[in-house]
């Protein structure tokens, strides 16, 4: 059992990275082989990563988000499954380069900071305050996700727009695949955010163990979220278009870093109380 | 490469047993002769066929291949004597043109570089814009007909078997055919990497002169679903009517009001001043609730005022950035050469292997003659010792005995390298005492 706990993400760790090497082949050459090699590496690692967390789920008999490196490895889970999602949102994989790059990326810190015996914390036993880890964390994933189509967007537009054509012209997709998946990306977010918040609205009324009002981390969120929501109507509207929503992306990622790096250091636990 | 030998040279070629078969090319294209004479030696299908007939006709060649496109008449020979091939070649293939032959027009390659040379043609590398699709869709055409009409055997069928897999390869596994390299294309190029696609998009276009005209038709070609002309006056309409059936005419006055719905705009007009101003364009795009809007300018002045290129999701293109495209495009195609050339060297390795492995298919059949014939002496004079119901299963089992002592064997004799092979030959022959007569 050790063993296996052991070896585990380091077997991930080489999944993602025959995926990420799939992916790379074909962005930089387009070779045939690595399109159809690349989804079904991605879809086994995910299903090892899957099967990996409920593992550690029952193995610990609490949601895996009680150390760095285990809320790490759920960010690139989250990664994973959000890029599955907008690869067949989209229907193109040239972009998953750098999406499937992120995750080993994510993977790659959580073995580097893994904790043979993490800490036992009550909290993660509840399976309501599971849930509500796991929805935030797909949620800022998401962002992450979104952020990086918008940066992808904001490459291609500015080198359409300027007629200057690098190595991204001609590999990444068209702009309005590149909207689509960002928006995809937005919609998961927002509404695993959504989720989040309702879960967490949950949880507080059967504990009572929570001052949210003063809780920066509670505050944070619903600001994200609202900030979020607008740019998502505003796409509804039709006030935003592709360059609008990929800024808005990218602030919005700006800001949860920030905002979470500024929480961390001022005050002590995730939440005020924990 | 297309070497240019002096027509002597076709006698002599390189030894067949060692390098591979005896071929002879002869052809021109746009590197050795101008259109006026590539246009003259040109053969349509029924030519082709009539051509291939009369070559198979002479006794000097064994098989025939020809293939000829507006950039190139080519002809490969499978010769069974080269001098008299090549005055074949040159007598039915390039008559209509006497100066080919007399200002030297043509080139020659012998064998290998022959093969070479089909190879490299399949894969666009000897096209006027390198690495253009419709050569492989040639040769592949080129080919059903000289088999429909039995001018190509075993060689000279595995050849184009090994072009059309080497330009299949070079299409599949580099870029040398991606990017567009004309004007026309880059407009298509560009709007594909904006939309999801060109198929189902409308365009409107302002002007009917002949760069209009390509752009639109390369549009119309990828799929545009709607194309609209806005012209200044009326006496191109019928014209444009013609070339393009699905198009529909719009007065120049509604060019603003046109552009609401349509993706693509393409302007080429005479006029001296700019024709779509960006105050104006604006208003269109707050209508179109900012869709994006491809705007290409192929104007001379120009017909689209600079500040539009500002505008949020318009995205302009002039002459210049079109043809920097362009650029970029075919020295990115130059760049995969060295790749296509190491396909083409794999598949005329494998060609070559092919043929050599030719050449020890008479020893193999001997082989496994004298086998089959051991087997069955040996299977008679054993034959009274088993009870009958045994007898086929006798016969299954020592055929099935032979067929696998011999696998690995005529394996070996086919394959490997030529020295290699010829080593194994002559071991083979010593040791099974073959090619020395039927044994006792």
């Amino acid at each position: 059992m050790e063993t296996l706990a052991g070896i585990a993400p380091y077997v991930l760790l080489a999944a993602y990275a025959l995926a990420t090497g799939a992916y790379g082949v074909l962005f930089f050459t387009g070779r045939r082989e690595a399109s159809v090699w690349a989804s079904p590496l991605l879809q086994l690692a995910v299903a090892l990563h899957l099967a990996y967390l409920a593992w550690l789920t029952w193995r610990w008999e609490q949601f895996p988000g009680a150390t760095v490196s285990q809320a790490l490895t759920v960010v690139a889970f989250a990664v994973a499954i959000i890029y599955l999602f907008l690869e067949w949102l989209g229907g193109e994989r040239a972009s998953g380069f750098w999406l499937v790059g992120q995750v080993l990326v994510f993977q790659l810190l959580a073995v580097v900071l893994h904790e043979p015996q993490p800490p036992r914390r009550e909290l993660f036993e509840h399976p309501i305050f599971g849930i509500h880890v796991f929805l935030a964390l797909l949620g800022y994933a998401a962002f992450a996700v979104a952020a990086s189509y918008g940066f992808l967007f904001l490459r291609l537009y500015r080198e359409l727009k300027r007629s200057r054509f690098s190595v991204f012209y001609g590999k990444l997709p068209p702009l309005e695949v590149l909207e689509r998946m960002m928006t995809g990306a937005l919609a998961v977010g927002f509404a695993a955010l959504t989720g989040a918040l309702l879960d967490g609205i949950l949880w507080v009324r059967q504990t009572s163990a929570l001052d949210w009002q003063h809780d920066p981390m509670i505050l944070l969120t619903f600001a994200t979220w609202l900030l979020y929501g607008g740019a998502l109507l505003l796409r509804r509207l039709r006030r935003w278009q592709g360059r609008q929503t990929a800024m808005a992306s990218l602030a919005g990622l700006g800001v949860i870093v920030v905002s979470l790096v500024a929480v961390h250091t001022f005050v002590v636990g995730f939440h005020r109380s924990f | 490469m297309a070497l240019s030998d002096p027509p002597g040279a076709a006698a002599e070629p390189a030894s067949e047993a060692a390098e591979g078969p005896a071929l002879l090319a002869v052809g021109i294209d746009h590197r050795s002769a101008p259109l006026e004479l590539r246009e003259r030696v040109a053969f349509s299908r029924e030519d082709s066929e009539g051509l291939l007939l009369r070559l198979m006709a002479r006794p000097e060649v064994a098989e025939a291949y020809l293939i000829s496109t507006c950039n190139r008449t080519e002809v490969y020979l499978r010769p069974r004597e080269q001098e008299r091939a090549f005055r074949a070649a040159m007598e039915l293939a390039f008559a209509r043109a006497p100066e080919v032959e007399r200002d030297g027009r043509f080139w020659v390659l012998h064998d290998s570089e022959a093969a070479r040379h089909l190879l490299a043609v399949a894969c666009g590398l000897e096209s006027m814009v390198l690495g253009e699709p419709e050569i492989l869709g040639q040769v592949k055409r080129s080919a059903e007909l000289a088999e429909a009409v039995g001018s190509c055997g075993t060689v000279v069928k595995r050849l184009l078997r090994s072009a059309l897999q080497a330009g299949r390869r070079a299409r599949a596994e580099t870029e040398i055919g991606e990017g567009a390299v004309s004007l026309g294309y880059a407009v298509v190029e560009l709007a594909r990497h904006i939309f999801v696609g060109v198929e189902g998009r409308s365009c409107l276009v302002l002007g009917g002169g002949e760069t209009a005209v390509l752009a639109a038709r390369a549009l119309v070609e990828k799929g545009v679903r709607d194309l609209r002309f806005a012209l200044r006056g009326t006496h191109r309409h019928e014209e444009l009517g013609q070339q393009f059936p699905g198009a529909r005419l719009t007065t120049f006055q509604e060019r603003y009001a046109t552009l609401a719905d349509c993706d693509v705009l393409i302007a080429s007009t005479s006029a001296d001043e700019p024709v779509i101003e960006a105050g104006e364009l604006r208003q269109v795009m707050r209508q179109r609730r900012s869709r994006p809007l491809l705007v290409v300018d192929l104007g001379v002045p120009r017909n689209v005022g600079r500040r539009v290129g500002r505008l949020d999701n318009v995205f302009l293109h002039d002459l210049d950035s079109l043809q920097h495209l362009v650029a970029r495009n075919l020295e990115h195609r130059r760049a995969e050469v060295p790749r296509v050339e190491a396909i083409v060297a794999e598949e005329l390795e494998h060609f070559g292997s092919w043929y050599q492995g030719l050449a020890a298919e008479p020893l193999v059949a001997e082989l496994q003659r004298r086998a089959e014939r051991i087997r069955l002496q040996e299977v008679e004079g054993a034959r009274d010792r088993f009870p009958t119901e045994l007898q086929d299963e006798l016969d299954r089992l020592t055929r099935s005995l032979v067929r696998k002592i011999l696998h690995h064997p005529s394996t070996r004799l086919r394959a490997g390298g030529a020295e290699r092979r010829l080593a194994h030959l002559e071991l083979a022959r010593e040791l099974f005492q073959l090619g020395e007569g039927e044994e006792e």
